[in-house]
């Protein structure tokens, strides 16, 4: 039996009169890879948010690994982020001045203490062993997007989220991408939420949900 | 209604080492808190038997000697903490160990709450059945009172042994820089300054180098420096704070458990930062001493005693150089106070001071003493004392110069006033001041 | 690594990467700090040489030629030096001073000689007068008889002399040898005098009988101090009798002013480096939203960020307090000694002053900016809102 990790009864998030998000019912089981589909404006990334721990929702429940969301401080919220979620985001936001080593040795500050190693071998094992004391400036995108996946997996987090992680890339580290984030999610069994508006990246996951105007419209298994 | 208040800061004390104990000891709280109220109330007799049958010295410096001694216990048990930790190795911790509970925790109770009944009475001078009565009660239901207060501090703070065994002394030493015959901080920089004055002093005769000849002015201020009050002060508060910094630095280098069996980096960070977290909760009990201490430091410096202080009455001499000073009239000389004149001419002018001791004799002597910085006396009940070193000096002993005594001046008694020779009193004045104000900074 | 260690890590690169900026708070904070360091330094150092002046005085009424009142106002000050040496003539005062109630008096002559190449100031007295009237002077050796000088401490230091030795002294009109009987020491300007016989200043300055200063002992029998000053008045023309303590009052009061100004000054220039710090920090907090953003998505609580800007403003109040405090005093020991001529001492007290003043102005101008970080909200930020 395995359990749900994600469990959310008629989620809501409206920004005034806007309603980004209506009521959803959404159960995601522990350790599956989840593609939520939908062009911009959908309510995809709002989603997103909302299971990130960075939003709060206007209405409706969300439980995340047994922990109610709505009931959490604004600090409860930073220690759920910082020890159950890891996120992706589409332009990697990596800090400017900082290496690729003290990006990802960041995220350890705030979760616990600095390890330089631990970050050392995490980099490694993305493949960036040669780059870890290149700024974010001297790295090409993909490599940026591999710091930032380093960062997200560092504190293994339970959930890991990507908020269009492919949308800057080109076809070839796009591959590469997807290919690294299945290689770790079969070491290190987290459950992946990927937002994205690409069938084909979508197409990674083992279920395709699928958005429009903040209602969920489709849903579908992969063959994989 | 007065005296209540005087007590209000050593109760609070005596509520800060109750709670301190119910955090170290946390199971059997009647047995603790019985045995915190009735030594209260015990030290709080025990004090008044010893002030009513004992001359008021002997009482003060019984309960001076029994806070000494919590001090210098102190020191070797930071000694000790400190020579674990970073002796060998860093290798024991002081959690692991059994405690015999019921015996320490009593004990200690006991000791404590003995001292501080008994310094709550030395504060409020001897008093009467009933007030003794109310102050053992109080103190007894205020230890009742921190007891809950107790359950309302964070349950991360934690304390080792030591901590506790600061906290209680530093509280002690702070109820008892109240009362001014307790104090021992000013005692104990007075012994510093007196050491090391001494010290250099016989250097510099067993190296035969002669004392002011040779050397150049700017080289003597700096040996200078080594006979200012600086040094009594900071070695003084040196001596005072170690064993609170070396306890803080003992726990602050306690070698942290081995986290390196679990495997996976995210968790054993956490547990890493979990057990530095709880380090950090256990110095606080030290910090909080340290404060105390200071604080201590502060009221010995600066005690809340109210002086008898009268502003000098400015007087000339006549033209023979002499002073008159009525008996009677605006100011009665035979009252019983202090009364300070402050004697002007030409450039110079020279304070002196007359009193009437206990015993009907008047004297008259400079507002200064012949080994301090002329700071000044004020009047304490049954003494003055001098602002410079805090010696208080029994009324009946002023006239007679010697020590800290005021230096005396020769003068006639008539049948209506007093009268002085100005010129002597301002030769003598710059005589004294000149040779305490300069090198020597004072205090032999 | 020690959290506090990489915090400070982080702290020092992110101020390394705006550089511009850092250094531009750097500089507004150690001109903020070096001013109320240097102000402070100079206006303690004259608060004190008032009162030492103040203090000196043993006669009660002082004679000045009218030419001088310029340094008269300033007590001794030295604010000035008497541009036309002027002076009063010596046997109008005597006559004057014989039949006014006049205890004691001394006359001072007051003059530049030379001793070799080096200038130094010079005083002629009558030492029978002056061992009376100021009984604190201290000397090492003896009184000096005919032809023989004494010497003020510190200059005595300066030009290596002490007791016994002998010094060829040079005036305008004249030259002469005098042996040292004596070194001062008052504390006062007295250490830095050179004083010899009055008849001998007066002959190698070749100013007949005058003096440049008479200190009166007055009775003040039957009246008061101010009347008999202006009695004295009438009776010497081109000159100005004065209280000493109208002098010292003056000369406070004077003191009072200047502090006032400085303190003034002071303050405008602080709230203008704290508005100027304030606007740049809002600047930094505005341009660095979508860091605060990340920051507070990877699981920073609000503290934790907040802690970072404190961070920094601690760095820069503290660094801007430790170059202020010796910009400060370097500025302080200038003043000192062109204004002033006294060298100032080092006083590690105003170095706690400088970093406690730039580090409240840094903390005080980011406070603003700081409660935006705090409220600031991640999913706005990250979009670039």
């Amino acid at each position: 039996m395995v359990t749900d990790i994600i469990e959310t009864r008629g989620l809501t998030r409206s920004y005034g009169e806007i309603c980004a998000l209506k009521p959803l019912d959404l159960l995601v089981p522990e350790g599956e890879w989840l593609s939520v589909m939908g062009h911009s404006g959908s309510g995809k990334s709002t989603l997103l948010n909302l299971l990130g721990g960075l939003d709060r929702p206007s209405g409706g429940s969300l439980q995340l690994g047994g922990e109610d969301l709505m009931a959490l401080s604004e600090d409860g919220l930073a220690r759920f982020r910082r020890e159950f979620v890891g996120i992706i985001f589409q332009q990697h936001h990596l800090v400017p001045y900082l290496t690729a080593l003290e990006n990802v040795m960041m995220a350890q500050y705030f979760h616990s203490v600095p390890d330089e190693a631990e970050a050392c071998s995490v980099l490694e094992r993305v493949g960036l062993g040669q780059r870890l004391k290149n700024r974010p400036g001297e790295l090409s995108g993909g490599e940026q997007q591999r710091v930032c996946i380093a960062r997200a997996i560092i504190n293994s987090p339970k959930l890991l989220l990507g908020d269009e992680p492919t949308g800057n890339l080109d076809h070839q580290n796009t591959g590469m991408v997807m290919e690294l984030l299945k290689e770790l999610r079969s070491e290190q069994r987290f459950t992946i939420i990927l937002v994205t508006h690409n069938r084909e990246v979508a197409a990674w996951g083992d279920r395709i949900i699928s958005l429009d105007d903040g209602v969920l419209v489709r849903e579908e298994r992969t063959r994989r | 209604m007065m005296s209540a208040l005087k007590l209000i800061p050593l109760l609070l004390a005596w509520c800060g080492i109750v709670a301190a104990l119910a955090r170290y000891f946390p199971g059997r709280r009647t047995l603790l808190l019985i045995s915190c109220a009735s030594s209260f109330a015990g030290g709080v007799a025990g004090g008044n038997l010893l002030l009513t049958n004992f001359n008021g010295e002997i009482a003060y410096s019984v309960v001076k000697a029994l806070a000494g001694s919590c001090f210098l216990f102190l020191w070797v048990v930071a000694l000790a903490v400190f020579y674990r930790v970073t002796g060998s190795g860093g290798q024991g911790t002081s959690v692991g160990h059994e405690k015999p509970y019921v015996f320490t925790a009593t004990g200690l109770a006991l000791l404590a709450g003995l001292l501080a009944g008994a310094i709550c009475v030395c504060r409020l001078a001897p008093q009467g059945v009933a007030p003794l009565f109310v102050l053992g009660v109080a103190g007894a239901l205020l230890a009742a009172g921190a007891f809950n207060v107790e359950r309302f501090v964070p349950v991360d703070i934690t304390m080792t042994g030591e901590a506790l065994l600061v906290l209680i002394v530093s509280l002690l030493l702070f109820a008892s820089s109240f009362a001014l015959q307790l104090d021992l901080f000013s005692p104990l920089s007075m012994k510093v300054m007196k050491f090391i004055h001494d010290f250099v002093h016989q250097f510099f005769e067993s190296m035969l180098v002669p004392d002011h000849l040779f050397f150049r002015r700017d080289v003597w201020e700096y040996i200078g420096y080594l006979f200012g009050s600086g040094v009594g002060f900071w070695g003084g508060l040196l001596i005072w704070l170690a064993p609170v910094i070396l306890i803080g630095t003992a726990i602050r280098l306690e070698r942290l458990p081995s986290v390196s069996h679990i495997r996976q980096g995210a968790q054993r960070r956490k547990l890493l930062a979990s057990f530095i977290g709880e380090r950090r909760c256990r110095l606080v009990a030290p910090c909080i001493a340290l404060l105390i201490l200071g604080a201590a430091v502060y009221n010995s410096l600066f005690p809340r005693v109210e002086y008898w202080d009268p502003k000098p009455v400015v007087v000339t001499m006549n033209a023979s150089e002499a002073i008159l000073i009525p008996k009677k009239g605006e100011i009665n000389l035979e009252d019983g106070k202090l009364h300070k004149y402050l004697l002007k001419q030409g450039g110079r002018e020279a304070r002196f001071m007359i009193l009437s001791t206990p015993d009907g004799r008047l004297t008259v002597t400079l507002d200064a003493c012949a080994i301090c910085k002329p700071e000044g006396y004020g009047q304490a009940e049954g003494a003055v004392i001098c602002y410079y070193c805090k010696t208080l000096i029994p009324l009946e002993t002023v006239g007679k110069p010697g020590g800290c005594n005021p230096v005396p001046v020769p003068f006639k008694v008539g049948a209506d006033g007093v009268a002085l020779d100005a010129m002597t009193i301002l030769n003598r004045w710059s005589e004294t001041v000149t040779t305490t104000s300069r090198i020597k900074g004072g205090g032999k | 690594m020690h959290r506090w260690r990489w915090l400070m890590h982080i702290v020092l690169k992110s101020l390394a990467y705006r550089q511009g900026r850092s250094l531009l708070l750097l500089g507004v904070l150690a001109m903020a700090a070096s001013l109320v360091t240097s102000l402070g330094i100079v206006s303690s150092a004259m608060g004190l040489r008032v009162a030492e002046e103040v203090r000196k005085y043993g006669a009660n009424l002082v004679v000045l030629p009218a030419a001088a009142r310029i340094e008269v106002g300033s007590g001794g000050l030295d604010f000035g030096t008497i541009t036309e040496p002027a002076y009063l003539p010596q046997d109008a005062l005597l006559r004057v001073v014989g039949n006014e109630g006049v205890t004691e008096y001394s006359l001072h002559l007051r003059g530049h000689l030379k001793a070799g190449a080096l200038e130094m100031p010079a005083e002629g007295v009558d030492f029978a007068v002056i061992r009376r009237l100021y009984p604190w002077w201290q000397l090492q050796g003896g009184w000096p008889g005919a032809d023989e000088a004494v010497i003020g401490i510190d200059l005595a230091a300066r030009l290596k002399l002490k007791a016994g030795d002998r010094i060829r002294a040079a005036g305008t009109a004249g030259a002469r040898e005098f042996r040292v009987a004596g070194v001062v020491s008052t504390g006062g300007e007295e250490d830095k005098l050179l004083f010899i016989p009055l008849a001998r200043m007066q002959e190698a300055l070749g100013v007949g009988s005058s003096v440049s200063q008479a200190r009166l002992l007055a009775q003040t029998g039957g009246v008061t101090l101010e009347q008999r000053a202006a009695r004295l008045q009438g009776l010497l023309p081109g000159s100005v009798v004065r209280e000493v303590r109208q002098v010292a009052r003056t000369s406070e009061g004077l003191l009072k002013k200047v502090q006032l100004l400085m303190a003034l000054v002071t303050a405008v220039v602080l709230i203008a480096a704290a508005s100027s710090v304030a606007s740049t920090m809002s600047m930094t907090v505005l341009e660095r939203g979508k860091e605060i953003g990340l920051l507070k998505a990877m699981g920073a609580t609000r503290l934790g960020v907040l802690l970072l800007f404190c961070g920094e403003a601690v760095v820069l109040g503290l660094t801007g307090g430790g170059v202020g405090y010796l910009l400060g005093s370097g500025i302080a020991r200038f003043v000192m000694k062109t204004v002033f001529m006294v060298s100032a001492g080092i006083d590690l007290r105003f170095a706690g002053l400088s970093c406690a003043v730039s580090l409240c102005l840094a903390l005080l101008g980011s406070a603003g900016p700081m409660m935006s970080v705090f409220r600031l909200d991640p999913v706005r930020s990250l979009r670039g809102e």
